[in-house]
């Protein structure tokens, strides 16, 4: 195996990546992707309030461009990159103070405040099972990966089930709104792991990310919300 | 002004690098608010070796804030509450009476503990041999106003440049990142005329060499800056890291 | 008490100063000195002690020439070491500011500012190697204040009427160093020096009349180890810790120094110490050092006193009239500006009349009110934000609302150990850097010029000289096994286990701080015969008591800081008599060393006929007295005038 490992770091780029810089870059530039990507999921499921057609509609044209599958595949590139390096940077982590402090207290100002950045692993761990979660339901328990859109499906009608689910509503409200809190973080640190933290900037950024993550949270968990303990 | 203080220590001893350590507690009383926090120590070295107990090795030199050699978790903060603050310049007034003081060494496992509260901060030094420097031997230099440094870059550098070098960035990570202390001397000469022969070699060679170390990696908690002695921000670890990433694309394979 | 000393009045001294006009001594020196060829320069192994300034250059420039260096220090790393604590500048003749420096005059202020006890051609290299400092720092990426337009900026010392001194905020030191110590760790890098971090060296070995090696204590094991080369190198900085209370760090110490002398090596002008005028005051007896508020603070800040003695009014409610600026009133050409020995002991004549200031009445102000008026807070934040920083966290006083308050402290060291113009010393083979050895700066060291002496003599002087000795001098193989490096580990092993073995009631800070009062009381800010014999004899006592009543914890096979302490203290102990002995065998006063049998209007009053030369003490043994020998020291370019600041 360390032959293997000798032989693949005799390439530059996986030499870079291997080291956490590297490993943070490419960290910050997928998670930044994936903003891309939430924002267009949000966009798109959030047309279910303008009706269940609207909605069906837009998943339609969504399943019917033949890009989809490449779309799709990326973005399991991104998330499995992601997820695989969040693993590997935290047990590098850990590893990094096998002895903790008896206690240990912030030095930040702004005090009591929970910070989202302290429990990144944690909420990326919870997100990772409700994104499992949430393909099983949505991607696989109803579209069966079938490439070609069926006309006699109705995505609304099944959203709405699983959003009635006495079980699935708490889940993806949690769900949404943990995801939430994690890219609060996650957006504005992606700009600093790639490099941009600038007095000018930076300041916007963070308020932003915070903005961000309340958006995303929010508005994903809006629809659980919505249409199970708001009852319509 | 000055009163006096009544304290509980709990401070770490460990006889050896291969020792088991554990958390000791003491008494110390009549302290004054106007002593620093290792006179405090010393006053209590003092009373110990009267008791014929092994005084707790720290370690300290300069006292005045320059030297980077004290350090101290002190109540789960590095170097004590105050900010911008190194342990020596952290005065007892900042205290109350019957308060009780944790006392740990920095913990990280590039920084092993030799005894008590002393540490192993060597792999600093390995970090910069690899890279903390301009290749320049004596004899080469210009004349020193040959390549004018426009100010604000000057004051940029210097603001990197400050490090002490004590080790407080780690210290206070949740990950044991040292990436504050390799952040700020690779900025320093990113932004100098003199630094950018070697600018593409230092930022991978000083990486490489701080992941040998065994120290984490950075998740923008920025903890490192809210602890660092010498006011060091996290701009130079996001500086390292466009210089990294610069480096990747244009460097050798 | 009869003096210690006996005066052999000859000179056995060979200075080795080039003949000649002073401007070509060097680059004639230079010359003559033998080289070793590039590829044998490999063949040579060079112990470097100590990585401040001195050390840290030397010991990069070595290896960058080819040489084995070995690089010690009892820190944990380079870049500890206590240069880094130097605040204001350094001092280099660039003339950048147009305003009539050179060469010359640089040399010449330095001359005076020693108050002429020091070495003509050692300062005047001193001088032309300044250039060059700044230009090889700047190629290092030390970032120096620069000027709007990009260029190098500059401000102005004490003792001297033009801008020359460079700076990077309040922290030229730490720039400086960490240059230094940067090329020191290239050469680590790249396998040519090998550091030994948390050493402390305890002896020096000879063979054959030739220093060969040192033996050194590893902290951390505790073990006593060796090692052997051709050249030994001290640059281990000054003893100013021997008044207990001083701005040097904790670890400072004058054992290495100590142990060379014992060896062989003459210190020279131990009495010459520098007491600089801007410190924080002592505030109670758990004091464990005191801090420097850099000069260049005296270029905005203002000092005065209330002209009423016992005047307890708060600063800013004093009105002018009231007030005195003693400096400026006395000195009209210089101004707060004057060097550091006529500050201080200015500042102890008003404290002594009763104008002294704060609690303990050991204090005057030094106030920046005006210069904010005048410059704004931003600028002064800019040109001393550091140096606030600190005043505010040590007194919890805010000096850009209250005038700071300042008393005079034990800074630098202009003695040290005696060196020829190669920096060799009387043991051969054997050359001290830096603040370790005496040459040039006199009675008294002009601000930032400290640095520009440890740079020089790093950089740029000792990389030749050494080439010399090494070419000329009889060098055979010799190893750590040899019986002279087995005897001198066995010594040093007996050592340890004697302070260790003595089990007495006293811990060693006890002793050092007793025997700091004694120097500081007695020795210090002004001295007197009578009270120069009580302190030899103080001493003495103390030192006794020292050897059979210390009591040190522990064991020798581990780290052990009580332990490294006793002994540093231990020397101090034997140390400080021989200062008190060069102090009262100088019947003179002269820059720091100011005998109060020898005034004229509370100046210095020389004695160039009796005393214009270097005292250079012999050791001959425990408790045995040392032997003066004396170097005369002559003025050729700048002639030997009364030195005054008043015009």
């Amino acid at each position: 195996m360390n032959w293997v490992r000798q032989t693949l770091l005799r390439n530059w780029l996986v030499r870079a990546i291997s080291t956490t810089i590297g490993q943070k870059l490419v960290m910050g530039a997928t998670g930044l992707l994936l903003c891309g990507f939430l924002v267009a999921h949000l966009a798109g499921n959030l047309l279910i309030f303008q009706g269940t057609e609207h909605y069906n509609r837009y998943a339609k044209m969504l399943h019917e461009n033949e890009l989809l599958p490449v779309a799709e595949a990326g973005l399991l590139v991104l998330f499995v990159l992601h997820i695989l390096l969040s693993f590997t940077t935290a047990s590098a982590n850990t590893a990094a103070r096998p002895i903790g402090y008896y206690g240990k207290h912030s030095k930040l100002s702004g005090g009591t405040f929970v910070h989202a950045h302290n429990y990144m692993f944690l909420t990326g761990v919870l997100v990772l099972g409700f994104t499992l979660l949430h393909l099983s339901d949505m991607r696989f328990a109803h579209l069966n990966l079938r490439l070609k859109y069926d006309s006699t499906l109705d995505p609304a009608a099944h959203a709405l089930h699983v959003l009635h689910d006495p079980i699935s509503a708490p889940v993806y409200l949690l769900g949404s709104l943990v995801l939430g809190f994690h890219v609060s973080h996650g957006f504005q640190s992606a700009f600093k792991s790639l490099g941009l933290n600038h007095p000018k900037y930076t300041p916007f950024l963070s308020k932003l990310s915070i903005l961000f993550g309340i958006a995303i949270g929010l508005g994903f968990a809006s629809m659980p919300f919505w249409y199970y303990f708001a009852g319509h | 002004m000055s009163a006096m203080l009544d304290l509980t220590l709990k401070i770490w001893r460990q006889d050896g690098p291969k020792t088991r350590g554990a958390f000791k507690t003491y008494h110390l009383k009549g302290i004054s608010t106007e002593m620093s926090f290792l006179e405090m120590l010393d006053i209590l070295n003092e009373q110990l070796i009267q008791l014929g107990e092994e005084p707790v090795a720290f370690d300290h030199d300069c006292r005045e804030g320059i030297c980077g050699m004290c350090s101290l978790m002190i109540n789960g903060q590095a170097h004590g509450p105050e900010t911008k603050t190194t342990t020596c310049q952290l005065h007892m007034r900042r205290f109350h009476n019957h308060d009780t003081i944790v006392i740990e060494p920095w913990r990280a496992r590039a920084f092993p503990v030799i005894r008590d509260l002393v540490v192993d901060r060597t792999a600093f030094d390995r970090i910069q041999a690899v890279g903390g420097f301009v290749s320049i031997n004596v004899g080469n230099a210009p004349d020193g106003n040959s390549v004018p440094v426009p100010k604000v870059n000057a004051d940029k550098a210097l603001d990197a440049a400050v490090c002490i070098g004590c080790g407080a960035c780690v210290a206070a990570c949740k990950n044991a990142s040292a990436t504050l202390f390799v952040g700020a001397k690779v900025s320093q000469f990113a932004l100098l005329p003199q630094g950018q022969a070697e600018r593409v070699q230092r930022v991978q060679k000083m990486v490489a060499q701080m992941d040998k170390e065994g120290f984490g990696s950075c998740t923008n908690t920025s903890e490192c800056e809210a602890a660092c002695p010498a006011g060091i921000s996290v701009e130079m670890i996001s500086r390292m890291n466009l210089e990294f990433l610069k480096a990747t694309v244009v460097g050798a394979t | 008490m009869s003096l210690n000393a006996e005066q052999t009045g000859s000179s056995d001294l060979v200075s080795r100063v080039p003949s000649g006009p002073v401007a070509e001594m060097w680059d004639k020196h230079k010359f003559d000195l033998k080289l070793i060829a590039p590829t044998n320069k490999r063949k040579f192994t060079i112990i470097v002690v100590g990585t401040g300034l001195a050390g840290a250059s030397a010991a990069a420039s070595l290896a960058e020439q080819g040489y084995n260096v070995h690089a010690v220090t009892i820190h944990d790393s380079p870049r500890r070491a206590h240069s880094i604590a130097a605040q204001g500048g350094i001092n280099a003749a660039k003339n950048y500011q147009n305003d009539g420096d050179s060469i010359h005059r640089l040399f010449y202020d330095t001359v005076k500012g020693g108050d002429f006890r020091s070495r003509e051609a050692n300062v005047y290299r001193l001088a032309q190697c300044s250039t060059s400092i700044i230009d090889q720092c700047v190629a290092q990426g030390v970032p120096f204040a620069r000027e709007y337009g990009g260029t190098l900026a500059n401000r102005t010392f004490g003792g001297v009427q033009v801008s020359r001194t460079f700076y990077a905020r309040g922290q030229t030191g730490q720039q400086l160093l960490l240059g230094a110590y940067g090329s020191l760790m290239r050469q680590v890098g790249l396998g040519k020096v090998t550091l030994h971090s948390r050493r402390e060296m305890l002896d020096v070995v000879t063979v054959d009349g030739v220093c060969r090696g040192i033996v050194m204590r590893n902290l951390v094991t505790g073990a006593i180890e060796s090692l052997a080369g051709h050249a030994v190198l001290l640059c281990t900085g000054g003893y100013g810790n021997a008044y207990y209370l001083s701005t040097n760090a904790k670890g400072c110490n004058v054992t290495a120094a100590w142990r060379a002398h014992r060896r062989g090596a003459y210190f020279a002008n131990p009495c010459f110490t520098q007491i600089h005028p801007t410190c924080i005051p002592v505030t109670g007896d758990h004091q464990s050092k005191l801090t420097l508020m850099s000069e260049s603070l005296r270029n905005d800040g203002r000092v005065w006193v209330p002209k009423t003695p016992g005047d307890k009014r708060a600063p800013n409610t004093i009105p002018e009239a009231d007030r005195d600026y003693y400096l400026e009133n006395k000195y009209k050409g210089f101004g707060n500006m004057v060097p550091r020995d006529v500050a201080s002991r200015n500042a102890k004549q008003q404290c002594d009349a009763g104008r002294g200031v704060g609690t303990s009445g050991k204090a005057v102000y030094l106030d920046f009110a005006e210069a904010i008026k005048r410059l704004g807070q931003k600028t002064i934040e800019e040109k001393y934000g550091n140096l606030f920083h600190m005043y505010h966290k040590i007194t919890d006083e805010d000096p850009y609302q209250v005038p700071m308050r300042i008393y005079p402290a034990i800074h630098y060291t202009m003695g040290g150990l005696w060196v020829d113009y190669n920096l060799q010393s009387t043991l051969k083979g054997l050359f001290v850097l830096g603040e370790a050895n005496f040459s040039d700066h006199g009675a008294n060291r002009l601000g930032a010029s400290a640095l520009m002496q440890g740079l020089a003599d790093g950089y740029f002087v000792v990389p030749y000289t050494v080439a010399d000795h090494l070419a000329t001098s009889k060098l055979p193989p010799v190893t750590t096994d040899s019986r002279e490096f087995k005897a001198a580990v066995e010594e040093a092993s007996f050592r340890t286990k004697q302070l260790l073995g003595i089990q007495g009631r006293r811990s060693a800070d006890s002793f050092h701080r007793e025997l700091g009062h004694t120097m500081w009381d007695y020795c210090g800010m002004s001295r007197n015969a009578a009270g120069l014999e009580k302190a030899i004899g103080k001493i003495r006592e103390l030192r006794a008591e020292f050897w059979t009543n210390v009591k040190v914890l522990g064991h020798d096979h581990e780290l052990n800081q009580n332990l490294e302490y006793a002994g540093r203290v231990a020397d101090f102990l034997e140390f400080g008599e021989l200062l008190a002995t060069d102090a009262l065998t100088r019947n003179e006063s002269c820059g720091g060393h100011f005998r109060e049998e020898f005034q004229e209007d509370g100046e210095a009053l020389r004695d160039d006929a009796n005393f214009c030369h270097v005292a250079a003490w012999q050791f001959q043994g425990d408790n045995k007295p040392s032997v003066l020998h004396k170097e005369p020291l002559t003025f050729d370019e700048v002639h030997l005038t009364k030195r005054s600041y008043r015009e």
